[in-house]
């Protein structure tokens, strides 16, 4: 009696399942394929903003070259806020008419405030000869966002300040820019499907009664991003980026002027490492340029930045570092 | 249609300031505005964010905006 009992509450488990035999074990269902097919007209995303259609291009081919010393420091007083001091030794450019590259040396100190905020961003940077550089970025809704640019200076009529209010749609973009010297633009950009964005641009400027449009395309996939430009004061702007893996991505870019009939291309990759990032670019102007980051240490950041121009016999050749975020 | 345009065109040449005035006056009133505006905001635009900065959570103390540390 007792032995059956026993018995009947021992009885052994069900048996496990048995094990996936082969590739059905590995592979995902098939029926997931097929909603990655299918696109979603009605869902496409949102698209970049115009002015930052070729992003990808210019942070890749146009680092930040500059000749001499230079030293910035940014303190965080707390989450926010933080105040930055930068020291710039060396020479700078000046714009001329002639081919000849007239180079002025100058030595400058510049103090700046930063409030960064989810809904509002300040940027300020004042020089001693009193220039300031001011942002402002504040969204007024969740689809609406104002952004003021300024550079004011001590003498008239240099100063130039810029407003832009941004919508955000569901899948387009669009800007308005009111500036002085009467300056009107306007842009709008539109995903039209999961990779391509097309977008135009018009823009009055009233001093110089010169008004002109433009139309801009761009495709990105997770590897590449492709873009152009044509606008109306005759430029004409491709670019092609090429994600080669996630520390490697190559960059070219062309750009030709009618008015001037001016072709520049230039190729271009990006290292971007756990200790350092390294750019470098070489241009059909015979121009060859570089630039490194090193970190050194925990927000200690080293710089390096080179520029041959063998055509202009002009070389420039900068060092610096970076303290603070 | 025709005569009071023209009848306005002459009325503008025969009273031609004070006619024109309001116009003129607003757009003096806005030049002089933005004038103040331009000094208001280069004195003013880093004091501010300054000031928006050191009244931010968590508040920080005064001499961290002095102190290089």
């Amino acid at each position: 009696m007792g032995s059956s009992v026993s018995h009947a509450a021992t009885l052994p488990p069900p048996p496990p399942p048995p094990p996936a035999v082969g590739l059905t074990g590995v592979l995902p269902p098939k029926t997931e394929e097929k909603g990655e097919t299918k696109v979603d007209w009605l869902n496409l995303p949102c698209p970049v903003p115009f002015e930052e259609i070729q992003r990808e291009a210019l942070m890749s081919l146009k680092p930040e070259l500059f000749e001499g010393l230079r030293f910035d420091f940014t303190k965080g007083l707390n989450q926010k806020f933080s105040l930055s001091h930068s020291v710039f030794m060396g020479s700078m450019e000046v714009p001329s008419q002639s081919s000849d590259t007239i180079k002025v040396p100058t030595a400058h100190y510049e103090f700046g405030a930063n409030f960064l905020d989810p809904k509002l961003m300040l940027v300020g940077r004042v020089l001693t000869d009193g220039r300031l550089n001011a942002r402002v970025k504040c969204d007024l809704t969740d689809n609406l966002t104002l952004k003021i640019n300024a550079q004011l200076t001590n003498e008239p009529h240099f100063s130039q300040g810029m407003f832009n209010f941004d919508y955000k749609g569901k899948d387009y973009r669009s800007q308005f820019q009111v500036g002085n010297n009467a300056f009107y633009g306007a842009n709008y950009i539109q995903s039209v499907s999961p990779h391509l964005s097309l977008g135009s641009e018009v823009f009055w400027l009233g001093h110089q009664r010169k008004s002109g449009i433009g139309f801009a395309a761009r495709y990105n996939t997770d590897k590449m991003v492709a873009t152009g430009q044509v606008a109306s004061t005759g430029i004409v702007a491709l670019s092609y980026v090429q994600k080669v893996s996630e520390k490697v991505s190559l960059a070219s870019d062309f750009m030709y002027n009618h008015m001037t009939r001016d072709v520049t291309s230039s190729f271009g990759y990006d290292y971007i490492l756990r200790q350092c990032r390294l750019r470098g670019k070489i241009d059909s102007t015979g121009c060859v340029a570089a630039y490194l980051e090193e970190r050194l240490n925990m927000g200690v950041n080293f710089i390096l930045s080179a520029e041959i121009d063998h055509r202009k016999k002009d070389y420039k050749f900068g060092f610096g570092m970076t303290v603070g975020e | 249609m025709a005569s009071r345009v023209s009848s306005k065109g002459k009325g503008k040449a025969g009273r031609g300031p004070d006619d024109g005035s309001t116009a003129r006056c607003v757009k003096d009133w806005s030049t002089w505005a933005m004038k103040k505006a331009k000094v208001v905001a280069h004195y003013g635009f880093i004091p501010l964010i300054i000031v928006i900065g050191m009244n931010s959570e968590p508040k920080p103390h005064l001499s961290q905006l002095v102190s290089p540390v």
